[in-house]
């Protein structure tokens, strides 16, 4: 389960980032926060430490065949 | 010039029998714009003298030599993120409002040096995301079906201005959808190529790893058409596929007897379930594809909602990180919904990016084990037609997953085409996906349904 963001957290992360937001668009931004928890959870898959990520995007001949 | 606005295909044959003149084509295509761009905002720039020169030229060009291919004298419109030069590429943002490109995107110098003529630049979502804000320089474009109804985004101005036969075709963005919903809601169609086979050089980025450039038509060999034009390396973008490009156009026509059709029945009836009307229209299909000839197998993939995650949480980082820039220094320049997508990505940290990114490899694993053996595969490209533009939810991102963004995260070609209508009278479509580069597969599939069903015969206001 995705942990909620604490107002420290949220705080810290929105400094981090530069971003200097009105208190509306704070409380509107934290509301959405846990959809995104929700969505990294989703790609946390096992699969061990050998797994690579798609580093590069073209295609491999074998992929087109 | 009387009766309809042709396709390109028509036009081209006409031109090139001296039946139609490009001058008399533009000027049509100017009178639509004229009358009906108040309502539908498709244009954020119509560069009316330049279109009126270029038919000249080309008439001129083509009385003497011929037309040096179908796309010659044909009118055509750009998103307004593809550069242009001399002419404003504004992104649909108060960021960029003086902003004159001084070199062609390499898609609009392509166009161009087909004798294409360029009739302006088209509405935008903000930099091509966000939705659509009724905060920024120009109003968002309008539905040619229903004006209180939404284009889809954010090739929201190509979609209308095709649909409204106020051009023959125009470029589209897709980076989740971009170009498969506006061609869906406004009932054309439109082809994301496989990543990599159209240059995105000088197009401003979206997410870079998911952005693609592509044909939005009236029908698929008008894309057709559009896409051999568009195809190909090009050294300027880091991302492009140096392979030969085939005969697009003569791919079409020749059936799809014994071609083999996989359905991914759970994305749109489980994952997230459509409507009637949409349920309606791929069960038809799949029915006029069998008749055709083709077999039909089913084909089970992760959860659609794997992949919509996957693909959000890259987009938003990869946005975030193009520009992050204008967010720290100009951020209350940006239109509200666009600044409020930048702000997502101070909550995606660099290990749920790579997460995203790991996930990415073996989802596209997952979509070709599943292809293989198949031609296309086959899916929704929304659950609904068009909402009114007054009632779309700000934050849909996390509360509908997209039929679109599996094959932005893939990389894999992927079409819209018309399927019929719904019972606000608006269209609905159906999604084909092709293996990489089976560009030519996707669009014979797409060509014979079209013309195996009435949707192509049925125009917008009259166009």
């Amino acid at each position: 389960m995705p942990v909620s963001i604490n107002d420290a957290a949220f705080e810290y992360l929105l400094a981090r980032a530069g971003l200097d937001l009105t208190d509306a668009e704070k409380a509107e931004l934290k509301a959405v926060c846990d959809g995104i928890a929700a969505m990294a959870e989703r790609v946390r898959k096992p699969r061990g430490r050998m797994a690579e990520p798609a580093l590069t995007y073209s295609f491999a001949e074998e992929d087109v065949r | 010039m009387n009766g309809a606005i042709p396709t390109i295909a028509e036009a081209a044959r006409q031109i090139e029998a001296k039946q139609l003149s490009p001058v008399e084509l533009t000027q049509a295509c100017l009178d639509r714009a004229h009358a009906l761009d108040d309502q539908l905002h498709a244009f954020v720039h119509l560069t009316e003298e330049r279109a009126l020169a270029e038919a000249r030229a080309a008439e001129a060009a083509i009385m003497s030599n011929g037309p040096k291919g179908p796309l010659h004298g044909i009118p055509i419109g750009l998103k307004d993120i593809v550069d242009t030069k001399g002419i404003a590429t504004t992104c649909q943002s108060k960021l960029l409002q003086d902003n004159i490109p001084d070199a062609d995107a390499t898609c609009a110098e392509k166009l161009a040096a087909a004798g294409s003529v360029l009739m302006g630049k088209l509405t935008t979502h903000e930099f091509a995301d966000g939705g659509p804000s009724f905060d920024l320089p120009k109003p968002p474009a309008r539905n040619p079906w229903n004006s209180d109804h939404f284009t889809a985004g954010s090739s929201s101005g190509t979609g209308a201005a095709v649909a409204a036969g106020m051009i023959l075709c125009g470029i589209g963005t897709d980076t989740g959808g971009s170009i498969r919903g506006p061609a869906a809601y406004c009932g054309i169609a439109g082809l994301k190529p496989t990543y990599g086979l159209v240059s995105r050089a000088g197009v401003a980025p979206a997410a870079f790893s998911l952005d693609h450039i592509g044909p939005m038509a009236w029908n698929a060999e008008d894309c057709a058409i559009m896409l051999q034009v568009l195809a190909g390396h090009d050294p300027r973008d880091p991302a492009s596929a140096n392979r030969p490009i085939p005969d697009y156009r003569a791919a079409l026509g020749g059936g799809i007897k014994d071609l083999k059709i996989g359905v991914i029945h759970h994305f749109h009836q489980t994952d997230h379930k459509v409507d009637e009307a949409t349920q309606r229209g791929i069960t038809a299909a799949v029915e006029t594809f069998r008749g055709l000839g083709a077999q039909i197998r089913e084909v089970q993939l992760s959860p659609l909602q794997d992949w919509h995650a996957c693909g959000s949480l890259i987009s938003i980082v990869e946005r975030a990180a193009a520009y992050e820039e204008w967010s720290r220094t100009r951020l209350n320049d940006f239109g509200e919904r666009m600044r409020t997508r930048l702000m997502l990505g101070a909550f995606v940290s660099g290990v749920d990016y790579l997460q995203a990114v790991r996930r990415r490899r073996e989802l596209r694993s997952e979509l070709k084990a599943a292809m293989a053996g198949l031609d296309v595969v086959l899916t929704a490209v929304f659950p609904n037609e068009a909402p009114k533009i007054d009632a779309l939810p700000k934050w849909d991102v996390f509360q509908r997953p997209s039929f679109m963004m599996p094959f932005n995260v893939a990389g894999y070609p992927a079409m819209s085409v018309c399927s019929g209508f719904g019972a606000g009278g608006l269209p609905v479509a159906i999604q084909l996906v092709g293996k990489p580069f089976q560009e030519a597969t996707v669009l014979r599939v797409a060509d014979a349904f079209e013309k195996a069903t009435p949707y192509r015969d049925r125009r917008p206001l009259a166009a």
